[in-house]
């Protein structure tokens, strides 16, 4: 019985031990490929931006005045951007190799990458539709605050903060739903709370705007020409021009 | 000055100073100058020619127009260029880009030696009005009409416009933006070759400055009264669209033409003012415009933030505060206040189309500003003056904060 008893448990140490050496190679592997990656791409990235200042990219960018790629480029240098681009490009890149790397040091059964890897660029890709839904709510947020506060609508502030949260709400709801977590109760929640804000926005912009509704309503139902006096001659009721 | 790449064939210029002139009486030389209009109701072109007959009798002046010209006399001093318009502006009531190259490749076809460059509603300028800006446009570079404005008009031109060319630039004239303009050969050219860069990127309606153009090459200038004049307004009549508009094309030249501008010294007489009619009463758009103002800053705090030093939100504090009918900004904040602007559209600290959107309600507080101040006895003249010495006098601090944007700013 005891006999038994020990070599379980020295086949169980054995087995831990094995596994840990095949685990621990593969982890240098994945750390070392992430780190030559990773240097490569600050690398790159330092000679791309220097290439791009010698050639004054930004300024010509600039100059050709059609450059939209400016407004989404970091304080403002188009060619930080794609410095970043090429470095964070290196990094994921190295994340892929690593993995690969860290699957052949395990057995040939062994399919770790196969389950891995792609769960890896479902995580990449939530973290870029997360970082896209946060930029573009942060946007929207504040076109829609300027737009309303310049047309005077009491509800500005109110509407900005709807639209901000209506977007992250969707953009929450897609990266759960990107990373497969969650399944039916997220579709649910996210149908619940969308919904809400968009009858809360609904109910807000129209009980706030009855006033004008009516007025727009009363206009397009009255046909009735009114008769032009030829007589008739238009005082300037104000002259302020800002033009 | 290195001259500007273009694909528009240079024309041989003769040296500055020895422009054409011609003595008033005297006959032009055929074909010497041209005026180009923009296009005109039926109407109005025939009162145009008739005006253009009356300013250049005895003279044979090139007019070039868009729409169907009517038969003339034989005896008209008037020779007609139809030519066609290839698209239709969305901004007809200020030059664009495609009629200065219009303009420019017309006159170099034609062998001119000085443009004139009418805006819409030009048939109401006085006869003498044109002739001035014609014999100006042989004499000097850049001819800028200068337009005899009521207290409550143009003041976007009076906050921003004058006093950011005149601070920035070292130029004199009132109305950068101005819509009749006399215009030499070589800056036809050189207006066209910008405006050419615009066209080629299918921005056909790009606003273009003359005047900064005229400092950086380091022409001549000058500005003629031109007296009354329709002055043509917006279609849309939403101003912050068109403050958008208007505002991001000045930034983006200033952006554009930084190296000159930090260089440019120079502070310019006083201005002559002339005595206008007190203004009796406050416009009532003021209450509205405090309203917008005073509601922008509840709601606006945070982005304004971004883009104002914390004075400059001190100064909009105390201002939220005031009462309508002490309602004063004053001139170095308004000054400190555009600057900030232009340096965050420069460093694009927010993106630029809400940037310039958050300077609506500043520009309405300071239009509300101004009107109470000449509706208490202020010469509307003196108060632009005023602001534009303004800006002059905080010019060292954009220059400053452009070379050192991150340089502690209280």
């Amino acid at each position: 019985m005891w006999q038994q008893v020990e070599l379980a448990l020295s086949q169980s140490a054995h087995r831990v031990l094995v596994k840990l050496a095949i685990f621990l190679p593969a982890l240098v592997a994945l750390l070392l490929a992430l780190i030559i990656l990773t240097a490569i791409g600050a690398g790159l990235a330092a000679l791309v931006r220097r290439f791009l200042t010698a050639a004054k990219f930004d300024e010509r960018l600039a100059r050709n005045a059609i450059a939209p790629i400016s407004d989404w480029s970091p304080a403002n240098s188009p060619t930080a951007l794609i410095a970043r681009v090429v470095f964070w490009g290196c990094v994921i890149v190295g994340c892929f190799i690593g993995i690969s790397a860290a699957d052949a040091a395990y057995p040939g059964d062994s399919q770790v990458s196969a389950y891995i890897i792609p769960y890896i660029a479902r995580s990449v890709g939530a973290v870029l539709i997360l970082i896209a839904g946060t930029v573009i709510a942060r946007f929207l947020e504040r076109s829609v605050l300027i737009g309303a506060v310049n047309a005077k609508l009491q509800y500005a502030r109110f509407l900005s903060l709807g639209i901000k949260w209506l977007v992250l709400v969707l953009t929450a709801a897609m990266v759960l739903d990107h990373l497969q977590i969650g399944g039916a109760v997220v579709e649910l929640a996210f149908g619940i709370l969308f919904g809400g804000i968009v009858l809360t926005l609904a109910l807000a912009v129209g009980l706030g705007s009855r006033d004008i509704v009516s007025r727009s309503l009363e206009r397009s139902t009255t046909f009735d020409p009114i008769p032009v006096d030829p007589d008739f001659k238009s005082t300037p009721t104000e002259t302020l021009r800002h033009f | 000055m290195a001259s500007t790449q273009t694909n528009i064939a240079s024309t041989p210029m003769p040296p500055t100073g020895t422009m054409p002139a011609s003595a008033p009486g005297t006959a032009t030389a055929a074909g010497s100058l041209l005026v180009s209009l923009v296009p005109l109701a039926p109407e109005a072109l025939e009162t145009m020619l008739a005006n253009l007959s009356l300013a250049f009798a005895g003279e044979t002046v090139l007019v070039a127009t868009p729409d169907a010209a009517p038969q003339l006399s034989s005896d008209s001093p008037l020779r007609l260029l139809p030519y066609t318009v290839t698209t239709v502006s969305t901004t007809p009531w200020i030059l664009t880009a495609a009629d200065y190259l219009n303009t420019y490749k017309l006159a170099q076809e034609n062998r001119a030696s000085a443009c004139v460059l009418l805006g819409a509603e030009s048939q109401t300028l006085h006869p003498e009005a044109i002739r001035a800006l014609g014999k100006s446009a042989l004499q000097t570079d850049l001819t800028t009409a200068h337009y005899n404005l009521g207290p409550r008009e143009g003041l976007v031109n009076s906050a921003i416009l004058y006093p950011v060319t005149r601070a920035l630039f070292g130029t004199r004239p009132r109305f950068p933006l101005a819509i009749d303009l006399g215009l030499s050969l070589r800056m036809a050219e050189r207006l066209a070759a910008v405006a050419q860069r615009f066209t080629a990127a299918g921005q056909n309606d790009a606003f273009l400055w003359p005047l900064s153009e005229a400092a950086i090459a380091g022409y001549s200038i000058a500005e003629v009264n031109i007296g009354p004049r329709v002055l043509p307004q917006p279609v849309t009549p939403d101003l912050n669209t068109i403050l958008t508009q208007i505002a991001g094309s000045l930034f983006a030249d200033v952006d554009a033409k930084a190296s000159f501008w930090q260089r440019a010294r120079g502070v310019q007489p006083p201005y002559p003012i002339t005595q206008s009619a007190p203004v009796a009463e406050p416009p009532p758009d003021i209450a509205s415009m405090l309203e917008a103002f005073r509601f922008a800053y509840t709601n606006l705090h945070e982005i304004w933030s971004l883009v104002l030093p914390p004075n400059s939100l001190l100064g909009l504090k105390k201002l939220s505060l005031l009462h309508p009918e002490s309602f004063r900004m004053p001139d170095n904040l308004w000054a400190r206040i555009v600057y900030d602007f232009i340096l965050a559209y420069r460093l694009r600290t927010i993106n630029r189309g809400h940037l310039l959107g958050a300077l609506t309600p500043l520009y309405l507080a300071w239009a509300a500003s101004h009107l109470t101040l000449i509706s208490s006895g202020t010469a509307p003249e003196k108060h632009i003056q005023d602001v534009a010495v303004a800006f002059e006098t905080d010019k060292p601090y954009l220059v400053s904060r452009w070379r050192w944007p991150d340089r502690f700013n209280p």
